[in-house]
């Protein structure tokens, strides 16, 4: 049934939140596929559902209704164990506050992901080594968040996101803390990681961080206005 | 075992990172648990002093009292009084192997030079050694000759000893009771107590000189301690007793007993028994400590679900399960209150050794109470930590990852 290649596909995909009396509906009817290798752009206003819908695509949430699978598996109604041990898996998350461990290395919280993942220590150091180098991080491993710049601290967190192989990558206004020396660097980085092969989501409200994607899927009010590719802005720019 | 290991980092990290509030909230198990190490030594030390005291004293030993009763105004003749012939009844009865009359003077003051001491006089025969088990630590005890020559001899007991002839040797000398002179010739060895009375501060001296002489009276005498076979004996035997005391008294069936029929080990297991009530209390309140301490815990590690609710939300959106995020901090509660068991458990021994010293009870640490305390820390931290480890597992991801 699952088309080769396609990592995400949502169907009909709603999200209903009940604040007391008031059933608010984040998502209605969303339905879209990622393919293997896709760097997609979500855009919207804040309150069109996006961080909603990253918060369902990266199985800390779960449709009231609809369908989500993952790489072909139906996520959608596993329970809370289960959604993690995929987030382990397959789901590498940054977040536009880097949300790194405080008091914790750089190495440590990168390796976090391959405890969970139940990764034996020994096969850990050479991944963890290996994401921070992929990030050109290797001299920082030791050193703790507070003694990170910003940039630096969301180049701990794409290592952390990468370092499981995970199917997806998901990221939240990745660059909105940073300053724009910075923010380039790291968008740099995703799209070196993701011509490399890796699947990537990010949800912005900027649109030169939309213009580095492949595709740019628009939200207002729950529902998608626009999905269309990029490749003609990246074209021109290149002409 | 990896990730217990990472669990372990976590929890000892977190422990360090607010160590002094860590450190108050240990206080309420370290506390607990050594009380209750202090109150189980100090238990079974009580324990082993009534088997010492017991040993010391000799089993199978009854002793039997002349006791005031008054039925209306009246009192009976033989108001407190164990005759000569009453000891030759009890002496014939079959289970009774050695009966110790004796006459007490419970106060007097005794002197030796310008020395003296109030201490508790007995008028014994040559059968109380034997009954009660007596041993000098110097001279030797009254002998049947003494009291054939009628001789004017006394044993000391260890305090009345002390306390006359501090350091010197007594054996010898000279002690005077009112106008009576006595010549020292045994040290009785140590004794310890009977219910409140300190049998080392007594002297003793042959019967005749008391009832006779001392008390200037008749041949009556109070007191009559004797010795069964074997402790199956010793409840017939104070039956029997009984009986044979009131029909030689010729007691109308309405009256009471004008004696009293004791075991002694019972004497010593009663007056034990009194500070059980005493240590019943204080293992209670080491208890409520470490209840308390319980709790404590657990608003320590509730504080710390919620200092830490962005933390867990990263680690859930990382792949940690809610079994992980419960485990790391059952472990915190669990290292928390088992460093606080480990302290308690040096602290109990340091009380312990404290009270011997002060207190001069004696103590037994065994190795079992130690164990036992360290795990009861255990299963507090354990017990007292699941609720907020619970709600730390339970927490929405998302809410967890936008809280400030």
């Amino acid at each position: 049934m699952t088309p080769p290649g396609s990592i995400i596909e949502l169907a009909d995909v709603t999200k209903v939140y009940s604040r007391g009396e008031v059933a608010v509906q984040a998502l209605r009817s969303v339905s879209f596929v990622v393919h293997e290798g896709e760097l997609l752009a979500i855009m919207g206003p804040s309150g069109s559902g996006k961080t909603t819908l990253l918060g369902i695509l990266g199985c800390l949430d779960r449709p009231t209704t609809g369908s989500y699978r993952l790489v072909g598996q139906e996520v959608s109604t596993l329970d809370e164990t289960r959604r993690a041990h995929v987030r382990a898996d397959r789901i590498g998350f940054v977040f536009q506050a880097y949300n790194l461990i405080p008091r914790t290395s750089a190495y440590k919280n990168v390796e976090l992901p391959l405890v969970y993942a139940g990764v034996p220590a020994r096969e850990r150091r050479s991944r963890v080594l290996e994401a921070l180098a992929e990030v050109g991080l290797s001299e920082r491993a030791q050193h703790l968040p507070t003694q990170l710049s910003g940039g630096e601290q969301q180049r701990v967190a794409i290592a952390r996101a990468l370092v499981v192989r995970p199917s997806v990558v998901l990221l939240d206004e990745p660059t909105g803390n940073l300053d724009s020396t910075s923010a380039e660097e790291v968008l740099t980085i995703l799209e070196r990681l993701n011509r490399q092969g890796a699947t990537t989501v990010i949800v912005t409200h900027s649109s030169e961080v939309a213009q580095r994607a492949s595709r740019i899927l628009r939200l207002a009010d729950g529902l998608i206005v626009s999905d269309e590719p990029v490749e003609s802005v990246a074209l021109g720019a290149a002409g | 075992m990896t990730m217990l290991a990472e669990h372990w980092r976590i929890a000892l990290g977190a422990l360090r990172a607010n160590w002094f509030r860590a450190f108050l909230t240990a206080l309420g198990i370290v506390i607990g648990v050594a009380s209750l190490i202090a109150v189980t030594a100090v238990s079974a030390g009580a324990q082993s002093e009534v088997s010492n005291s017991i040993r010391r004293l000799g089993g199978n030993v009854i002793k039997v009292d002349g006791e005031f009763i008054s039925v209306g105004t009246r009192q009976t003749a033989t108001d407190r009084t164990i005759t000569p012939e009453d000891v030759a009844a009890i002496a014939k009865l079959p289970m009774v192997t050695a009966v110790a009359p004796h006459q007490d003077i419970e106060s007097l003051v005794v002197s030796s030079g310008r020395r003296q001491t109030n201490t508790w006089l007995a008028g014994v025969t040559a059968a109380y050694a034997d009954v009660q088990n007596q041993r000098v630590e110097a001279g030797r005890l009254l002998s049947s000759t003494d009291f054939s020559f009628g001789r004017s001899v006394m044993v000391l007991g260890l305090v009345a000893s002390d306390r006359l002839f501090a350091g010197q040797d007594p054996i010898g000398k000279t002690v005077r009771v009112g106008n009576q002179e006595f010549e020292v010739v045994g040290v009785q060895a140590r004794r310890g107590k009977l219910a409140d009375e300190n049998l080392d501060n007594r002297i003793f001296v042959p019967l005749p000189l008391v009832t006779g002489v001392l008390l200037g009276g008749g041949p009556n005498v109070v007191h009559a301690d004797l010795r069964v076979r074997s402790e199956s004996d010793i409840e017939p035997a104070m039956d029997e007793i009984s009986t044979a005391l009131r029909s030689q008294h010729k007691l109308p069936a309405s009256y009471p007993d004008d004696f009293s029929v004791e075991d002694q080990a019972s004497i010593v297991k009663e007056a034990q028994r009194a500070t059980t009530t005493f240590r019943v209390l204080t293992f209670a309140l080491g208890g409520i400590a470490l209840l308390v301490g319980g709790i404590g815990i657990m608003n320590m590690m509730l504080v710390s679900v919620h200092e830490r609710t962005r933390e867990i939300g990263i680690r859930k959106s990382v792949g940690a399960d809610p079994w992980n995020v419960q485990t790391q901090f059952l472990i915190e509660s669990a290292v928390l209150s088992t460093l606080g068991g480990v302290a308690g458990v040096l602290a109990g021994i340091a009380a312990t050794r404290a009270i011997s010293t002060f207190a001069g009870w004696q103590t037994v640490i065994s190795l079992p109470s130690l164990v036992v305390a360290f795990f009861v820390a255990l299963g507090v931290g354990l017990a007292f930590g699941f609720y907020p480890a619970r709600r730390a597992a339970r927490l929405d991801p998302i809410a967890a990852l936008r809280y400030e």
